[in-house]
């Protein structure tokens, strides 16, 4: 019985937590009880690590990934553990085959190369379109690292135990969706060096209320964006979203926020749009 | 556990005793099941995992002396049952519990410098790790890592026919040596005061 529904997608379901109570809970007592069950489900869990660290899971495993694996200090540290490793793996393979190449060109067909001087272009060549890829591979490696960086400090920046804190050197803005701002001006923010951290104020308008948030922050113009997961709102007269960014973040543009609320069981809300303006 | 009145002094020994009549296995499905539940946790996508375990551990630990003689089928079952109640639980609560050691250690924002000193401690970490593992499983880690999407589970299939192993026990293989290495980098960023 086991074999038949326990296919990697089934698992993967699960360890998201896109399954019905039923499958779920057939699944759970499995896991507990049965060693080969425990493994499968392990083995499913390290895959989908490896898929979120390469990209590889659409927007929606993403976030129900995030939401799972990446909400405590400990869960993100093991994810840029497991992302070193990974990594130096592929560093030192790019090293052997680097190694590897001109070693081939000297000491396997020495002769045949050396007596044929017309192979010596293209051969330059190759390795001159080589090096270039490996740069722009190092070039990729390093932003997408830039980029998981910037996400987990923004996460701790606004972990629940965080947002409780008042940092030095911060200042507010209040923002207004777009479905309800008209043709009011969008808001403006002028950055000032007397401020570290900016916090937006984000009203939530939409009636059902969540127990975690989601924004996506992003500059319009530029294909980089930032997602902020596990967001609680606060009910202090009006119902709203607090996020924390850190100034030097906020280069002069348009920005556009893009925040969903998450409910229990992983449903994400239609998406709430707020504006603003950065100057110089 | 025993920091809550209600729970019976001895209610751990007899949680051991009815998981397993050998101490020394009880004890090792003792740890497998706390870590097993905390994952169940995780993946429905509770706040907080390891405090829910121990509420579990907690429940059950109150009811144990009676539950032990009368209750029939693994016991394992018996915790899953009370995980699931917990989930319910958590889930009515809009507002996702901080735990008590978050509100007692708060941590600060990272500053791009904490980041940036972080990922060279990290890579001092991993270096130092990895000198301690032999050349044939620093090898393996490689083969195994080095490749993503398709070209991984290619590289993986070959990796696996040149040892002459199946690709599960090239995983189970791979897995238990990237487990050690976690683990001593973990270790190693404690040290140099990464961690929480």
């Amino acid at each position: 019985m086991k074999e038949e529904f326990m296919t990697g997608a089934f698992l993967r379901e699960f360890l998201l937590g896109e399954l019905a109570d039923e499958d779920r809970e057939r699944i759970e007592s499995l896991y507990l009880t049965d060693d080969e069950t425990r493994e499968r489900v392990l083995d499913a869990e390290q895959d989908l690590i490896e898929d979120y660290l390469e990209g590889s899971l659409s927007r929606e495993e993403t976030e129900r990934f995030v939401l799972r694996y990446a909400r405590t200090f400990e869960q993100r540290q093991k994810l840029r553990i497991t992302k070193s490793i990974k990594d130096w793996a592929v560093t030192e393979e790019g090293k052997a085959q680097t190694a590897a190449a001109p070693a081939s060109i000297v000491r396997g067909p020495q002769s045949r190369l050396r007596l044929r001087p017309v192979l010596v272009v293209p051969i330059a060549a190759m390795i001159v379109i080589a090096i270039m890829l490996a740069i722009v591979w190092r070039n990729s490696q390093l932003k997408e690292r830039q980029h998981l960086k910037v996400e987990q400090e923004l996460a701790q920046l606004n972990s629940p135990a965080s947002m409780q804190e008042i940092p030095p050197q911060m200042t507010s803005l209040e923002l207004k969706p777009v479905t309800v701002r008209g043709i009011a001006p969008q808001t403006q923010f002028n950055p000032d060096a007397e401020f570290r951290i900016v916090e937006l104020h984000l009203p939530w308008i939409q009636t059902e209320r969540y127990p975690t948030y989601q924004a996506k922050i992003s500059k319009l113009g530029d294909d980089v964006s930032f997602t902020i997961s596990n967001l609680q709102a606060q009910d202090s007269g009006e119902y709203m979203v607090r996020i924390r960014l850190r100034v030097e973040l906020l280069s002069k543009g348009n920005y556009q926020i893009c925040l969903r609320g998450i409910s229990a069981d992983g449903v994400v809300s239609s998406c709430e749009e707020y504006k603003f303006v950065v100057n110089n | 556990m025993a920091q809550d009145p209600e729970i019976p002094p001895d209610s751990f020994d007899e949680i051991l005793a009815w998981l397993d009549p050998d101490r020394e296995v009880a004890a090792n499905l003792y740890v497998r099941l706390r870590a097993d539940l905390t994952n169940i946790f995780k993946w429905k996508g509770c706040a907080d995992p390891d405090g829910l375990t121990d509420e579990v551990f907690d429940r059950v630990g109150k009811k144990v002396h009676e539950l032990r003689p009368t209750y029939e089928g693994d016991p394992r079952l018996y915790f899953r049952a009370v995980a699931n109640n917990l989930i319910k639980e958590d889930f009515k609560k809009v507002r996702i519990q901080v735990s008590l050691e978050d509100l007692l250690d708060l941590p600060q924002p990272a500053t791009s410098e904490d980041v940036d000193e972080e990922a060279v401690d990290m890579d001092e970490c991993l270096r130092s790790c990895l000198q301690k593992l032999s050349a044939k499983n620093r090898d393996l880690i490689v083969g195994y890592y080095a490749k993503e999407k398709q070209a991984k589970i290619d590289r993986r299939s070959e990796l696996a026919r040149q040892l002459g192993v199946t690709v599960p026990t090239l995983r189970v293989r791979a897995f238990r040596i990237r487990e050690g290495l976690q683990k001593c980098i973990e270790d190693c960023l404690k040290r140099q005061g990464n961690c929480e």
